[in-house]
């Protein structure tokens, strides 16, 4: 019982990292059906700037602020110069040119924080035990910011002119265009969202999961699958498919094989995919149209 | 003037749809757009709009020159246009439909948007009672009410429908098109896309006929119902599938056998 939730509870802990990640996909995908393949890249580059700012000195808040900050420069950027200039964007147009800047920013992180995987100090370093299950503060810390980061998004879509704009590019984009929205700065802003929360997971998970030049592709998958088994439009459904994704894996890690824990994801999204297209959460009908 | 278009041209890859089409819309009018189609009604609107890009011609809004510029920009400085099949956010609330109607007003106080709401929604009552509801979820009338009434929330000098009654039961058509007349009667000026001919002209003031491309005819309802040509253009046209306008086709308003008689 005890392992049974000491094994949940981690599950809970990397699921909240996956599922950052996925309203990034979605955040993005929703909008313009662009599958951004970089986004766990930006993941990865913020870990990678605040440890190297914790280094140079900053306190840990100002060094995490850095990062994010830095991140969400490099998504606006990467949205202006290889998104916002193609005329006829498709999805698999979208793939192509974001492993390119996936590849760029990986060689990148290479040459200018070398090869070696560092963790973040944590936020609050240290383990607290309750009914013998031990727990990691910055699990908690993780678990915290991502429900706060979660609800936020969602209250934003939800409640926000702005984000009911989005939401209104999603669904029916030219009606979007012909009351006044630009898809052009939704794409933006879709891009500043994905690039904020991929930051968060990076610095979140750092300290816990470490970071080099080349994490951002596990977590840039994981998250993929965690988008995608919430239907790849739905917030809801992405944090959800995250939390799902975290706890079977580390339940497949804990029970069966940790050889097989990195197979959970796809063997889940294909099965998925195969019984359920539109996510396991998804009414099929609330597919983009 | 509300609305003068000159020589118009625009079309589609190297298809050109519209051959230099002539429009003039005096301020308070209610012009109505008719043809077969194919005509190039629907091409007419989006170049207005700025989904497509105006290839040749001049657009002015109230003796502005708007020629070239995007929908975003045009939605703006005046021109709504309601989309063809409605095109209405169906996850969100009709209350959210309205409200990113007035999306170029945002900044405006919400008071403004407010008045605005009520005066939409006092124009088609049954949006009222349904104000929390997905507009996915409202029939195809509603649809078309909705759609109307997010043209309005953004104030237009010239609010433009692309075939509103396409699909609907004729009791429908005659509840949106007597909105159309209130409208109008309030003083906004109105352009009036529609492939059934006999409903858009009853409430127009003057009329354009198009065909191919081009404008051949313009007057007033009676001219354009009295006139053998005009019948011969948007009865006995053609009907190729080009035109875009899909199922739904109106019945030709009344049978030709109505229309004899000039």
């Amino acid at each position: 019982m005890t392992d049974l939730l000491q094994l949940l509870f981690a599950g809970l802990s990397q699921g909240a990292i996956y599922a950052l990640i996925a309203i990034g996909f979605v955040a993005i995908f929703a909008v313009s059906g662009v599958i951004n393949l970089a986004q766990g890249e930006f993941a990865a580059l913020a870990g990678l700037v605040a440890i190297s700012a914790r280094a140079s000195g900053l306190p840990l808040p100002v060094a995490v602020v850095v990062a994010v900050a830095t991140v969400a420069v490099v998504a606006v950027v990467m949205e202006r110069l290889t998104i916002a200039p193609v005329k006829a964007m498709t999805t698999l147009v979208s793939l192509i040119l974001t492993l390119g800047v996936s590849t760029a920013l990986k060689a990148l992180m290479l040459l200018v924080y070398g090869p070696n995987a560092e963790g973040l100090e944590a936020i609050t370093p240290g383990i607290v035990t309750v009914a013998g299950v031990s727990i990691r503060y910055q699990d908690l810390w993780i678990l915290l910011v991502a429900a706060v980061v979660s609800a936020a998004v969602y209250w934003f879509y939800d409640r926000t002119v702005t984000g009911k704009a989005l939401r209104a590019c999603a669904e029916q984009p030219v009606a979007a265009r012909l009351v006044g929205i630009s898809l052009g700065r939704a794409s933006l802003i879709s891009f500043l969202i994905a690039g904020i929360v991929g930051a968060l997971a990076g610095v979140l998970s750092s300290p816990v999961y470490f970071t080099s030049w080349e994490s951002g592709l596990a977590l840039g998958l994981k998250g993929f699958v965690a988008a995608t088994l919430g239907g790849l439009v739905s917030i809801r459904g992405a944090v959800l498919g995250g939390f799902v994704l975290g706890v079977l894996e580390t339940l497949t890690a804990g029970y069966v094989s940790t050889g097989l824990r990195d197979a959970v994801a796809f063997l889940l999204l294909i099965v998925v995919l195969v019984v359920r297209p539109g996510g396991i959460f998804g009414r099929h009908a609330e597919a983009r149209v | 003037m509300s609305l003068q278009v000159q020589g118009l041209h625009a079309g589609y890859g190297r298809l050109e749809v519209l051959h230099g089409v002539d429009l003039e819309v005096g301020t308070g009018e209610l012009v109505a757009v008719i043809g077969a189609n194919g005509a190039g009604k629907t091409t007419l609107l989006r170049a207005l709009s700025g989904l497509l890009k105006v290839r040749d011609g001049t657009v002015l809004v109230n003796g502005t020159d708007v020629t070239g510029k995007g929908p975003e920009k045009l939605a703006a400085s005046g021109l709504a246009h309601v989309p063809e099949n409605r095109l209405v956010f169906p996850t969100l609330t009709v209350a959210d439909n309205l409200l990113l109607g007035a999306y170029t007003r945002r900044r405006r106080p919400s008071a403004e948007r407010d008045a605005d709401r009520e005066r939409a929604l006092a124009l088609f009552p049954r949006l009222a009672d349904r104000l929390g509801q997905a507009a996915g979820t409202l029939s195809g009338g509603e649809q078309q009410m909705l759609a109307v009434a997010r043209g309005l929330m953004a104030r237009p000098t010239v609010l433009m429908l692309d075939e509103p009654s396409v699909g609907l039961a004729p009791r429908l058509v005659g509840e949106i098109f007597t909105a159309l007349g209130v409208l109008r009667d309030d003083g906004l000026t109105l352009v009036l896309i529609e492939q059934n001919a006999r409903a858009a002209l009853a409430i127009a003031d003057r009329g354009y006929v198009m065909d191919r491309g081009r404008v051949v005819f313009t007057g007033v309802p009676s001219e354009l119902l009295g006139d053998a040509r005009v019948q011969a253009t948007y009865l006995g046209g053609d009907f190729s599938p080009a035109g875009g306008a899909g199922d739904g086709e109106p019945r030709p308003a009344g049978g030709s056998v109505a229309m004899e008689g000039g």
